[in-house]
């Protein structure tokens, strides 16, 4: 139970830090919580039996980065648009062809 | 992204009428558009709506004009640059002429709408980029009749705008119909009500609408798709919410300038 619960927290741990790597960092939130939670059950286990708890040590300090990180982006991150010089041109381009074809309409009211 | 566009769109009206005081040229509503993640909302793109005057060698048409873009978070995933405009008679907000440019993740669309009133048909042209000719692209031209009434993605959106809402009753519900892929779409709007919410342009009273799409799987949901439009003169489409069969999302107003009222 004990080594269940550390791999499934280091698993969460690990997804954790690559999706607040991404551009959809707020779903590392979830898997973070998740990995918390394995990870403070086999704290509770290992003290339980005595045993080493390196495990639980790597799975906090991999979501402590990751909530970090995540918590960081979510705060001071501001979202803004690519670049958009090709959409411009694509704009214009669009817009000549328009009054190209619009030359002889009369507009009947 | 293609959803959000057809789903601002898709939001449209309850008719009665409609002398158009609630927006003029050179009007600039910037909107952000969201994606439900796993329960978190992602802000995903930029949509921005523009109206400019353009003169032709015999008539002064309104150019309504609506892009979206990607965030530069998203762009090495999924990169987004679509423009949508129309050319309508700035008076009845007939179109005359409509075109659909997108670029979605490299995949490449063109479409024009030619409206002829006269014989009530559109000269349609579809473009694809295409290996296998000489230009690089696939054209195909049809002739499509439409009913009197109908009109293009676009110009549904800011028809909406002119409609004498405040004459509805909660719950009366009105048809239009709308030209999307060569194919003539009926969307009915409900009136669900005037309801009053925080907006990135401040507390806003708003007209509540709920939009059904008939015989389409854009969008999903009995009055699952809900747009707010300002319960003034204005009619500014503050925020929506939408229902697709990949989930749903939100637009929400980020910005105005060039109000008419």
């Amino acid at each position: 139970m004990r080594s269940l619960c550390a791999i499934l927290g280091i698993i969460s741990a690990i997804l954790a830090v690559v999706l607040s790597a991404l551009p959809f960092f707020n779903m590392a939130f979830i898997p973070a919580i998740a990995a918390l939670i394995f990870g403070f059950i086999a704290f509770y286990l290992s003290k339980k039996q005595n045993l080493t708890n390196k495990k639980v040590q790597l799975i906090f300090l991999l979501t402590i980065i990751a909530l970090i990180i995540s918590t960081y982006k979510a705060i001071f991150y501001e979202a803004e648009i690519g670049n958009t010089d090709a959409l411009e041109v694509r704009e214009e381009q669009g817009k000549e062809n328009a009054l190209d074809e619009l030359d002889n309409i009369e507009i009947t009211e | 992204m293609t959803y959000l566009f057809r789903i601002l769109v898709l939001f449209s009206i309850v008719s009665i009428s409609a002398q158009n005081n609630a927006f003029q040229e050179d009007e600039k509503l910037v909107f952000t558009a969201s994606y439900n993640m796993s329960g978190l909302m992602t802000d995903l793109a930029e949509v921005r709506m523009e109206t400019s005057l353009v003169n032709t060698s015999k008539a002064t048409l309104l150019r309504l004009k609506c892009t979206a873009t990607t965030y530069s978070k998203w762009d090495n995933f999924f990169k987004i640059r679509d423009i949508y405009e129309s050319y309508v008679n700035p008076k009845s907000l007939a179109p005359y002429l409509y075109q659909r440019d997108i670029d979605e993740g490299g995949h490449y669309k063109f479409v024009k709408y030619n409206f002829d009133y006269k014989t009530n048909t559109v000269k349609s042209l579809r473009r694809q980029k295409s290996d296998n000719f000489e230009s690089g692209f696939w054209d195909r031209n049809d002739n499509i009749k439409f009913n009197s009434g109908t009109k293009d993605l676009v110009s549904t959106i800011y028809h909406i705008r002119t409609l004498d809402i405040y004459k509805a009753n909660v719950g009366s519900r009105d048809s239009f119909t709308i030209l999307f892929d060569n194919k003539e779409t009926e969307i009915t709007l409900t009136y669900l009500g005037k309801e009053t919410i925080n907006t990135n342009i401040g507390n806003k009273e708003c007209y509540k609408l709920a939009i059904n799409v008939s015989n389409s799987d854009v969008l999903k949901g009995n009055n699952s798709n809900v747009l707010w439009l300002t319960a003034d003169e204005n009619k500014i489409p503050v925020f929506a919410k939408f229902k697709v069969a990949v989930g749903n999302g939100e637009l929400k107003i980020k910005s105005v300038s060039g109000l008419k009222n």
